[in-house]
């Protein structure tokens, strides 16, 4: 076997699909118990331990507020139902994730499309939509079903095709559809997430570098028309303070608003110094000087109550989490695999980058939530369902799924 | 070929380069979490307890005022109140309309609230609490402590008032304390560097805080203040105090106790033997000076200036005809009448104009110049000398020794018994009378000295003006046979105001006679105060001398306008009745001044009363040791009682 350009070794899947079959292991590796003990589990209890971590920070800073006392055991029964969900969606068949993306796509769009038409507003802006008795956000399952469906086109459009610089466009046109229907809700995070994590996926299906260059030239020129013209007053107020915060300019002492939220976390984060006040001994987190402290703002109080320490343990349970699914994406024998990988990892690492740079002061405030640790139903099926898929390619990573074409 | 695209290598390189990436942002925001929690953890672990720690000025306590065997006059009582701090309220006026659901609030108020807390916005003061409602009821008390809690910036707090257990008994020598005003503040100012002045205003406008505005209250207002401190108070973020942490380092120093020389029971004894007529009395004791009672009546309650006392409530005491706001025994000016019949015989003798023996006959009146002057009595004493003549009190001896002696002679001996002097003893309010002699006329009236005067001012009426105060220390120095005898009000407290008043040279020859001449009048045949010389004690018997002070004429007009009430007029057209005594008479220990207004005859009221206030003394031996002596061992309660 001769190899053009030198020895590039197998492909990832092939190596991996030799070493399993050296070693013996495919013996019962069909059924639904085989495919379970096969399962990482120690992937698995750190995503249980950061959970409940998670709850046991939420009861921290819900516990003296009589209204709120009991939303901690909401939160652990919302963990159990997805922890169940996650694991069916584990032990889907990774063509079963295939088949359904451009589904999971098409319906993403008509429920965007429906929030827009008949959502109900919360908090200033549409985001939320009303299906019986449940309120959902579209615009958080929209994050997965990009990922699903950008996994499926480069699936389909790269052994064809290869990287070339057309297909990309097409790749541009299934994320910016969902991203621009959930930035006119009005939504900016969620609309970054969308399109940052799906720009990952561009970017590791191999677009090129000059292209790149052009397009961070291209959003570098629509930075300052974008704040002037697309955003909304409230949103802008939102971009002022903080540069007003970061460059510590007068506006940052200032008790109201926008300003107070990221002041009084960074007091909190700040006055937790270095092993912290203890679990509920948070000055701040206990008398609820930061708001939104059980949902967007959860880090403060592990900051607080737990230092730094407590906070980096939090940031690397969050790196092994990540890390070991970049190494699933890698593992994959299929394109569907590594893309969809790719993209579930980046769209919970952006959750965590972008939640975690806001808390701390470092982004402005946009309302996205801690995975696995913040308060909230919808966030917390998003991120349990990337890790399902995650889970799912890991266990069927050997699954070349030789399908061609776009359907 | 090489430059062909090679999916699976591209995408490993890429991963790698995602994954690098990914490894720098993680770096990234750890780093921040250092930057926020290692090297600016400092920084914000104080932020963040500023944040939930406030300092609140705490007012010290204010000393107690104790008599002279360490019973409170004046001290402190809890009671429930309601406050709101202003720069919590966000719509004041809907906030203190809440509060009216749970309490009574009248409309004036609810105006009065609305407007402390606008001024206090403008003071920039908001930050203080401003009171709603004092003087709870425990039942409002109770249910405003459930309904604060929904109220942010409101507080039910339980706080130490002011109180006069005695009431009215002491109005006169404590005064009050009440809220700071402008000009309060202008006083306590006076004098102070700027920043000590900033430190004063700042903390008389925490709602707790009092200054003394009349008496012993304002004098010794230094004395009882103390030091302001800081409370450590725990708020959440909605600024509701949660918890208090304690700071010894930070508490206030509370101010000192001061002790009266006053004996409270004697006082309160003295008050009753009134029987609701006016007048005055005081009581010192020969030894030390120290003034045992100081007895002014009627008399207001300070109690209900405490809190401020409202405009009608205060024009009712300001116009009622018994002039309850009076200080009579230190600041009522008065005729001494007969009672200074011993001031006159001491300058005749210390003049040498006569002898003790020297006689002049009475028969009732007295010629000189074209008029006659009588005697009180009609028909005369016959022939007296210097002993006759205090005893019976017979105004024509005296007219005769007063011409010998000459108004600067007797002017000059009245300054040295103490009179003309305002004895402010620490009090406010007392007034120096007038001792009138021919310099002093023709400077002021532009008039030359009548020697009709000085007859007059030989049996202690005309322009002459004395205080009840000085007519005790007068008897006391009688009675130390002419010992420069100084009197105290203060037991242990600031300085003596009065120090430099110590003087009086009086011969003890000169003052052993005025004994003697005391002792006939109300212990041998003919005294005019026979009848009260007996302490009822089973022997020791008093010395004293009567007195009558003439009472201005009301004038047709004023009786004409109807200003005054009928039956007032004929109250007030009688005269004062005067008694001045010591007891025991053979060994003294006790003088006492008694006035009692429109009494009539100094021996058949005032007389009585001064007995009786004296016989008391003895048998309860009020001069007894007093506590301040062994102050270590003295702490009696701070508080009385609970809100009702």
């Amino acid at each position: 076997m001769s190899h053009e350009g030198g020895f590039s070794g197998f492909s990832r899947g092939e190596a991996r699909t030799r070493t399993a079959k050296t070693l013996n292991f495919d013996g019962s590796s069909s059924g639904i118990l085989g495919k379970l003990s096969r399962l990482p589990w120690g992937f698995i209890l750190l995503i249980v331990a950061m959970a409940l971590i998670g709850i046991a920070m939420l009861y921290s800073s819900t516990y003296t507020n009589p209204a709120e006392q009991q939303l901690w055991k909401l939160q652990l029964i919302r963990f159990i139902i997805c922890f169940g969900i996650m694991i069916v969606l584990a032990l889907l068949p990774l063509s079963w994730w295939m088949n359904l993306s451009w589904l999971a796509y098409v319906g993403t769009i008509v429920l965007l499309l429906a929030v827009e038409f008949f959502g109900v507003m919360g908090g200033g802006a549409q985001r939320w939509l009303k299906i019986g008795p449940v309120a959902v956000q579209p615009s958080e399952f929209a994050k997965l079903a990009v990922t699903l469906a950008l996994a499926r086109y480069y699936h389909g459009m790269l052994g064809v095709n290869g990287s070339r610089f057309f297909i990309h466009i097409g790749a541009a046109v299934i994320i910016l559809i969902p991203a621009a229907l959930v930035f006119l809700q009005p939504d900016l995070g969620t609309a970054l997430a969308i399109v940052a994590s799906g720009g990952v996926v561009v970017f590791l299906a191999g677009l090129s570098g000059r292209v790149i260059l052009a397009g961070i030239t291209a959003a570098a020129a629509a930075v300052w028309p974008v704040y002037q013209f697309v955003l909304e007053p409230y949103q802008r107020g939102r971009v002022d303070t903080f540069l007003a915060q970061l460059f510590g300019s007068s506006g940052a002492s200032t008790s109201l608003g926008e300003s107070y939220q990221i002041e009084q976390a960074k007091i909190a984060i700040g006055a937790g110094g270095l092993n912290g006040k203890g679990w509920l001994q948070g000055i701040q987190s206990q008398q609820d000087y930061v708001p939104e402290q059980h949902t967007d703002f959860i880090l403060t109080v592990i900051a607080e109550e737990f230092g730094f320490l407590g906070a980096t343990a939090i940031l690397v349970g969050f790196a092994i989490l990540l890390g070991w699914s970049l190494y699933t994406a890698f593992q994959s024998a299929s394109n569907f695999g590594r893309y969809a990988v790719a993209g579930a990892t980046a769209t919970v690492a952006f959750y965590v980058v972008f939640n975690v740079a806001m808390v701390l002061g470092l982004l402005p405030v946009v309302g996205m939530p801690l995975p696995l640790i913040s308060y909230g139903g919808t966030a917390m099926l998003t991120a349990m369902s990337c890790f399902g898929l995650i889970l799912s390619a890991y266990l069927h990573r050997d699954d070349k799924l030789n399908t061609t074409g776009l359907f | 070929m090489s430059k062909s695209f090679h999916p699976d290598q591209e995408f490993s390189r890429r991963m790698l380069m995602a994954g690098v990436g990914g490894g720098v942002v993680w770096a990234g925001l750890v780093a921040r979490l250092f930057q926020l929690q290692i090297l600016e953890g400092k920084k914000y672990d104080q932020l963040a307890n500023e944040n939930h720690i406030k300092l609140e000025l705490a007012p010290p306590q204010r000393g107690r005022i104790l008599d002279r065997f360490g019973k409170p006059l004046a001290s402190h009582r809890r009671a429930g109140r309601v406050t709101v701090i202003p720069e919590q309220l966000k719509d004041p006026a809907a906030t203190i309309a809440a509060i009216g659901n749970y309490i009574d609030l009248s409309e004036t108020q609810v105006q009065r609230v609305l407007e402390d807390i606008r001024r206090a916005r403008i003071r920039r003061a908001a930050f203080l609490p401003v009171i709603v409602a004092n003087e709870l009821s425990y039942e409002d008390f109770a249910r405003m402590n459930v309904h604060a809690v929904e109220m942010p910036g409101v507080q039910v707090e339980m706080a130490l008032t002011r109180s006069y257990p005695r009431g009215r008994d002491f109005a006169h020598v404590l005064g009050y304390v009440a809220r700071a005003s402008q000009d309060d503040l202008e006083r306590l100012t006076e004098g102070k560097t700027a920043d000590e002045a900033t430190t004063i205003e700042r903390m008389f406008r925490h709602p707790d805080m009092r200054t003394g505005r009349q008496g012993m209250e304002r004098f010794a207002e230094e004395w009882l203040r103390g030091k302001p401190g800081f409370k450590k108070l725990v708020t959440n973020a909605a600024g509701r105090v949660i918890d208090q942490i304690p700071d010894e380092r930070l508490a206030p120093e509370a101010g000192k106790d001061l002790f009266v020389t006053i004996d409270m029971d004697l006082q309160r004894v003295a008050i009753e033997r009134f029987e609701g007529e006016s007048g005055a009395a005081v009581v010192v004791d020969i030894e030390s000076g120290d003034v045992l009672a100081m007895v002014s009546t009627p008399a207001f309650d300070p109690n209900d200036f405490v809190n401020g006392i409202s405009g009608t409530d205060y024009a009712a005491l300001r116009d009622d005809s018994r002039a309850p706001l009076y200080p009579r025994a230190h600041g009522g000016v008065y005729p001494p009448g007969s009672t200074f019949k011993m001031v006159v015989a001491t300058a005749a003798l210390e003049t040498g104009a006569i002898k003790p023996t020297d006689k002049v006959h009475c028969n009732g009146y007295y010629h000189f110049g074209n008029r006659t002057w009588h005697c009180w009595k009609k028909g005369g004493h016959g022939t007296v000398d210097l002993h006759g003549g205090i005893k019976g009190s017979c105004d024509v001896y005296f007219y005769e020794i007063a011409r010998r002696a000459g108004a600067q002679a007797i002017a000059d001996t009245a300054h040295k018994f103490g009179f003309g002097q305002a004895w402010t003893l620490g009090m406010t309010g007392a007034r120096s009378g007038l001792v009138p002699d021919p310099e002093w006329k023709l400077r002021v009236r532009k008039e030359p000295w009548y020697e009709g005067e000085t007859l007059n001012f030989g049996i202690g009426q005309g322009q002459l003006g004395v205080t009840p105060l000085q007519l005790a220390l007068m008897t006391a120095r009688i009675a130390t046979e002419g010992h420069s005898l100084k009197p105290n009000l203060i037991g242990l407290g600031p300085k003596d105001p009065d120090e430099h008043v110590l003087d009086a040279h009086l011969d003890a020859e000169i003052m052993k006679l005025m004994k003697s001449g005391m002792y006939g009048v109300t212990s041998e045949w003919g005294g005019t105060a026979y009848s009260s010389g007996d302490l009822g004690l089973g022997g020791p018997r008093l010395a004293g001398k009567t007195g009558t002070a003439q009472v201005r004429r009301i004038t047709a007009a004023e009786r004409a306008s109807g200003i005054r009430k009928g039956e007032d007029i004929q109250r007030e057209l009688r005269d004062h009745a005067l008694f001045v005594a010591y007891a025991p008479a053979d060994n003294p220990k006790y003088a006492i001044s008694v006035i009692v207004e429109h009494g009539e005859g100094g021996s058949r009221t005032a007389g009585p009363v001064a007995r009786d206030i004296l016989a008391h003394a003895i048998r309860t031996n009020s001069g007894r040791k007093p506590a301040w002596t062994k102050s270590a061992s003295i702490s009696p309660s701070d508080d009385e009682g609970t809100p009702t």
